[in-house]
């Protein structure tokens, strides 16, 4: 590749490509730089913290590491050799200690915190400051979900720079000079966004904590499980830590690929959903609670008397295994193959797969749709981001790609097809560092559809009447045209974590979270990853009474992930095993692509809004959901009930942010505040689905009259 | 009559696309509107610079001209740094603290005045310097005190 | 015909009123020197730049042609200018007299430095409190624009709002980006990535003013002025307590003592010299007994300061010494951009310590360890302001340290209420001009 070059550090001497970071030459020596403010994810290095300094062969004065770069030849000397480093180390960790309140026992970063570790390694073992230390108020909530304690702080800004350099919500930020230097919001209004909670593990002290994790653990308390989230279709690789059996924190398990060590907040703090008050825990008749036994017994009668008229409303949110086993017993079983999920599951863009991190390497990036990416798959909004600071150009038509040679394409909010089309006409398929996504909105709406339709070679047709609709899962049960179809249906079974809004079905079997079982989930990438267990549910686990019910219809599913994986896996994922598909999961092309043989198909043609029209797009906000709905302190990050008008609609009507505005068609109008947004497209307005009431596409758009505000 | 809006848009042209260059004219310009920048002044300029009001805070908070606080229609700066203090600017200060009724650092009760100590102004050949309404006093004496405020208009 | 050459950066001020354009042209300005110099490539003026061997007058003392040979002008990106005008140094008045007097001398330099980049981007960044001065400049760049006279460069003078630190090159180029002014490190230097960026070149207002000099009297006949480490003349701003303080336009090389006791007329009300900090607050003090030197980089150098702004601050024997480095570090904890650690929380100590030794309430092993705080800045820094707040104060702890020791020893300060800082006031004792309550 690049060329390598010889470092000596510490009379170690190591070959490194060219332009190594010197922390990261000094590590392949196995020598260790200590840095507070260095995290090369956030940019390029900044030098204030001032830790790393060495000794620099030819340079009167020390150097910090973290700010050097690998040259033939260099010769550095760490705090190890070198008496000059390491008193200019000794005076920078008494200076960072100067106004620490050291108080360490009552923190919660205790024992796992960088300033703690390397005052214990390299630190003065006393103090000289003697004078009175800055003091403040403490600790302040900066959100629901994070507290600052600004005399921990050290000022090293990783936090402001994630908030400026990463997320660019630009809403954390240093105030004041100097000595009065502080981290803070604007007029101390909550740091809100979608990606506020990785300043916690960004910050190497205790200044920046969770606050739901206050007092919660001890390192030597707890256990992280690696997992993956399951709450949206990016799959991020996450860390659980759980203590005596209870989920205390989620927190990142960077996949470079994936994630890059960033997660959302409300795959950070939406565990407590795992604890809701309305989380259901036994069976149910109608309204009477019933044994589990008695369940599996109403169940086998319900389901036995409809037999090939069975009919089941997926939620995406299924492990492989689950849908895997589900279908198994209603297709094998009972002859019922009808399953319908939220939205068309396509394998149009299996020829176009990319990691994610892909797009940070792109020229152009073509956001195509208008649901806001970050609101459906939102650390891709954090890929496109940093592809747009490395110079990528970001692009809302195909039209605009020109010569760029590495384009991706990011479909948020029309079909996989759709985005195929695009692709095939750029003639992507095969290109270096070229490829297309598509945002779905369930988690694992591909590995649902692919064990659906692998568990059965049979097929049926569609019955004539619904004898039982088995609704799975949560977020089906809450779709209104689920709803519609059980009052059709004969009997209803639900399968739901939380009590259902007025609804009391024929039998309602308790659900799991994500958090909750073992098994296996496809992202958007068609990247096959591993769900593990990390709290024990409250009730038995899917698999567990799917397994003892398919019995009763001399079904053979097995009550273990592992063991429906490997039925699975022979079908899908060609052979793979559990313990193969790995802790940072590869993107492998199973099932087997077959873009090629997908047609293009043609754009879709949308109506276009008139004069006095736009398009409204109702769009699910990330911060919805039945998980979302039951943690308290994640209410704070629901959306406004307001409509988004690009500045030109919001120009000529004389609109500003603030106004009341009527959209509507037909008689259906909703009345809401404006919030005029200069970044989106003419003709183009937005509003988040739960303020939507049902309105969508071109409507007609005007300032409120009295009559219709009143 | 041009619009806060659009005059920050002509600053913003003299300087490359898609820089924040504008940031601190702008807020300058936000200051005279407002008399100090207040939360509304901040909204104002972040949605004229396109950025958030954290940004502009941040940036304000750095330098010492910008008031985060309602400072009074005339203010009198007195540099009290090294070349200055060596020539009685102390002294001066507490002129104008007694011809005021306040100490540095406040404003008159009726909202006219605030007093300040500054750093240097750059004048240091012209001790003591007073920015009155940030023209530059030169050789300041405690006994023009008297004379500088009363010029000011009520 | 233009009368006879001007070799002097305040040249003609005299007689003449040269905030005027036409009469900045009648004295020769935009004249002989502009031609030249447009005439030449961007090599040919980059090898008479550096044949003037004019130092930067910004405090370091780097040669301005080297400075601008070290522009990557291949680069694709725009080629900037920038000016520091950002004169905050306590001490320094020099290039707000030339920005008041000789705006036009200042625009003519930029257009021949910018012709020697390949520039055609100019800022001067001029620090908010000149307000007078910003109008002086602007009102001239626009005189020289609607002459016909910018040739295709934009020159755009832009205030800062009150921020010693955006003096520091890098500091001064976030904050002309329009963020807070917290120097960058470097590598990248400014001549590869600087504004936005780009290829940029930074210089001080004194240093570019001096290159319409060169270009008319020719390099080699500069070369010769002054003495030959320091060619040209400076403007050196003499303060405190002497009896004629003011700006006085002379030769490198000039003996302190003449210009203290000669231009300046000596010490004011008839006291002792104590002490002069020679190159602005920020550089280490000399004794009476080491006045006698000549007025050069090197020279200086030589006996442990800097030539730095050129600017004299002359401490008579009515001052205190702990007082007076109370209050220059109290200058430079405001100051602190607050990026670094050492600087941040290094000159708060600093602070801390001095009081408590005025306070009379330290020991001698405080003096031990204000020493050795300083040490642990010195170094360690990201720029040099953590380091201006230690060189004068280790210069005063060393050379009367016996006046430091009488503060401890005696329980208080010596001077007895009567030193002429005494009771001095700070912005930074004005806790709540800060919005956030913060005990510093």
């Amino acid at each position: 590749m690049s060329d390598l070059v010889k470092v000596t550090i510490d009379e170690r001497t190591v070959e490194v490509p060219k332009g190594t970071g010197i922390v990261e030459t000094a590590l392949a020596a196995g020598i260790e730089i200590p840095v507070f403010c260095y995290e090369p994810r956030l940019g390029d290095p900044v030098g204030a913290c001032r830790m790393c300094l060495v000794e620099l062969e030819g340079v009167p004065k020390l150097q910090t590491g973290c700010t050097l770069l690998a040259t033939d030849g260099m010769v550095v000397k760490t705090a190890r050799t070198s008496a000059k480093a390491a008193a200019g180390q000794n005076g920078t960790l008494e200076f960072i200690l100067v106004n620490h309140p050291l108080d360490c026992p009552v923190c919660d970063k205790g024992g796992e915190c960088p300033l703690q570790d390397l005052t214990f390694r390299y630190g003065p073992g006393n103090t000289r400051m003697q004078y009175e230390k800055q003091t403040f108020e403490k600790p302040i909530p900066i959100s629901p979900t994070i507290s600052l304690d600004r005399e921990r702080c050290i000022l090293c800004y990783r936090c402001t720079r994630f908030s400026s350099d990463v997320s660019e919500d630009n809403q954390l930020v240093a105030a004041n000079r100097g000595a009065a230097s502080v981290i803070t919001t604007f007029e101390d209004l909550p740091y809100t966004g979608a990606f506020t909670g990785n300043v916690t593990e960004l910050c190497p002290v205790g200044a920046l904590l969770p606050t739901q994790y206050r007092f919660e653990g001890r390192p030597w308390e707890i256990v992280d499980v690696p997992t993956v989230c399951g709450l949206c279709p990016v799959g991020c690789n996450v860390n659980v830590t759980v203590r005596e059996a209870k989920v205390k924190r989620v927190q990142s398990r960077n996949h470079f690929e994936v994630d890059e060590g960033w997660i959302c907040d409300k795959g950070r703090f939406g565990f407590t959903h795992l604890r809701a008050e309305d989380r259901l825990t036994a069976p149910r008749r109608h309204h009477h609670e019933i044994s589990w036994d008695e369940a599996v017994a109403e169940a086998e009668r319900l389901l036995a008397g409809a037999r090939g008229r069975i009919v089941t409303a997926l939620s995406g949110s299924e492990t492989v295994e689950q849908a895997y086993a589900l279908g198994k017993l209603l297709r094998a079983g009972l002859d019922s193959h009808q399953a319908m999920l939220p939205e068309e599951i396509s394998g149009a863009l299996d020829g176009f797969r990319l990691p994610l991190s892909a797009i940070r390497d792109a020229d152009a990036v073509v956001v195509l749709g208008d649901v806001p990416v970050v609101e459906r798959a939102p650390v891709v909004d954090l890929w496109i981001k940093s592809a747009r600071r490395k110079g990528a150009k970001i692009l809302d038509s195909v039209s605009a790609v020109g010569d760029a040679e590495r384009v991706v394409l990011v479909g948020s909010g029309l079909s996989a097809a759709a985005v195929a089309g695009h692709a095939e006409k750029l003639g992507l398929s095969g290109r270096e560092g070229c490829g297309a996504f598509h945002l779905p909105e369930a988690p694992n709406g591909r590995g649902v559809a692919d064990a659906w339709a692998a568990c059965c070679d049979d097929e049926g047709s569609e019955p004539e009447s619904i004898g039982v609709l088995v609704v799975s899962g949560d977020e089906a049960a809450a779709n209104p045209n689920v709803r519609a179809l059980a009052e059709q249906a004969e009997a209803t079974i639900v399968i739901s974590m939380f009590e259902l809004e007025n609804w009391s079905p024929d039998l309602l079997l308790p659900g799991t979270s994500y958090l909750e079982r073992d098994g296996t989930f496809v992202n958007l990438e068609g990247r096959l990853q591993r769900l593990r267990r990390t709290a024990t549910p409250p009730c038995p686990d899917e698999l567990e009474w799917i397994a003892e019910l398919a019995s009763r219809f001399d079904v053979d599913v097995a009550p273990y992930a592992a063991a429906v994986f490997a039925e699975v896996s022979e079908k899908v994922y060609g052979g793979l095993s559990f313990g193969e598909i790995g802790e940072r999961a590869p993107l492998r092309g199973y099932p087997e692509a077959t873009g090629a043989a997908v047609a293009a198909a043609p754009a879709e043609k949308e109506p276009q809004p008139g004069q006095g029209e736009v398009r409204l797009v109702a769009y699910k906000p990330l911060f919805s959901g039945a998980a979302v709905e039951r943690v308290p302190e994640l209410q704070f990050q629901r959306p406004q009930a307001e409509v988004e008008l690009s500045a030109e609609d919001a120009g000529w009507r004389n609109i500003e942010t603030g106004d009341m505005v009527t959209v509507g068609t037909n008689g259906a109008a909703i009345t809401l505040p404006a919030r005029v947004n200069r970044r989106l497209r003419k003709g183009v307005a937005r509003v988040a689905l739960e303020h939507a009431n049902g309105l969508g596409g071109v409507v007609e758009l005007s300032r409120a009259t009295e009559e219709v505000s009143a | 009559m041009s619009t806060f809006y659009e005059d920050v848009q002509k600053i913003r042209a003299r300087y490359p696309e898609g820089s924040r260059s504008a940031s601190l004219e702008a807020l300058r310009l936000a200051q005279v509107k407002h008399g100090y920048l207040s939360r509304e002044a901040f909204e104002e300029t972040a949605d004229a610079l396109d950025v958030t009001p954290a940004f502009c805070y941040s940036v304000a908070t750095f330098y010492d001209m910008f008031h985060l606080e309602p400072v009074g229609t005339h203010t009198i700066e007195i540099c009290t740094n090294l070349p200055c203090g060596l020539c009685g600017a102390q002294k001066v200060v507490e002129a104008f603290e007694e011809e005021l009724g306040i100490k540095a650092g406040e404003t008159t009760e009726d909202g006219n005045v605030t007093l300040r100590a500054v750093e240097c102004l750059g004048g240091c050949g012209y001790a003591t310097v007073v920015a009155v309404d940030h023209r530059y006093r030169q050789h300041v004496k405690p006994e023009d005190a008297a004379e500088i405020v009363g010029s000011l208009d009520a | 015909m233009p009368e006879a050459q001007i070799t002097t950066l305040l040249g003609g001020t005299e007689d003449h009123d040269l905030t005027k354009f036409s009469e900045y042209q009648a004295i020769g300005g935009y004249g002989k020197g502009l031609e030249r110099a447009r005439a030449m490539s961007s090599d040919e003026l980059i090898d008479e730049l550096q044949k003037a061997t004019l130092r930067g007058r910004g405090g370091a003392g780097f040669p301005m042609g080297r400075k601008a040979s070290l522009i990557d002008r291949k680069s694709a990106k725009p080629k900037y200018l920038v000016v520091n005008a950002d004169e905050s140094e306590p001490g320094a008045f020099k290039d707000r007299q030339v920005m008041a007097t000789v705006p036009h001398r200042l625009i003519e330099g930029c257009l021949i430095a910018a012709h020697a980049i390949e520039s055609t981007d100019v800022f001067i960044y001029i620090r908010g409190e000149y307000l007078t001065e910003y109008e002086i400049l602007a009102g001239a760049v626009e005189e020289a624009r609607k002459a016909g006279l910018l040739g295709g460069v934009e020159i755009t003078v832009h205030r800062g709002a009150g921020a010693y630190i955006c003096g520091e090159e890098t500091a001064l180029l976030e904050s002309l980006e329009g963020k807070r002014g917290q120097p960058r490190p470097r590598p990248p230097f400014p001549p590869i990535a600087g504004l936005y960026m780009a290829p940029t070149q930074i210089n001080n207002v004194c240093t570019i003013a001096t290159v319409p000099l060169i270009l008319d009297m020719g390099a080699e006949a500069f070369a010769k002025t002054g003495v030959p480490s320091s060619p040209g003349t400076a403007i050196f701003s003499v303060s405190g307590n002497v009896v004629k303080p003011g700006n006085y336009e002379l030769p490198l090389g000039t003996p302190m003592r003449e210009l203290i006791f000669e231009h300046a007329g000596g010490i004011a009300d008839g006291r002792e010299l104590k002490c002069v900090i020679p190159g602005g607050s920020s550089v280490p003090a000399l004794t009476p007994d080491q006045i006698d030197v000549p007025l050069d980089y090197d020279s200086l150098g030589a006996i442990g300061t800097f030539f730095g702004a050129a600017s004299l601050i002359v401490v008579d024997d009515r001052c205190c010494m702990v007082q007076l480095a109370l209050r220059s570090t109290k200058f430079y904890m405001h100051e602190s951009c607050g990026k670094c650690t050492p600087c941040r929380v290094g000159t708060r100590w600093m602070v801390q310590i001095l009081e408590s030794i005025e306070a009379g309430t330290a020991t001698r092993a405080d003096l031990d360890l204000l020493e050795n705080v300083g040490d642990n800045i010195l170094g360690k820094v990201l720029c040099a302001l953590g380091e201006f707040a230690v060189y004068p104060v280790d210069s005063y702890l060393r050379k009367w340290r016996k006046e430091f020791e009488a503060h401890v020893d005696g329980g208080g300060c010596p001077f007895h209420g009567e030193s002429s800082l005494e009771g001095i006031l700070a912005p930074s004792d004005m806790h709540h001009m800060h919005r956030l309550e913060v005990l510093v």
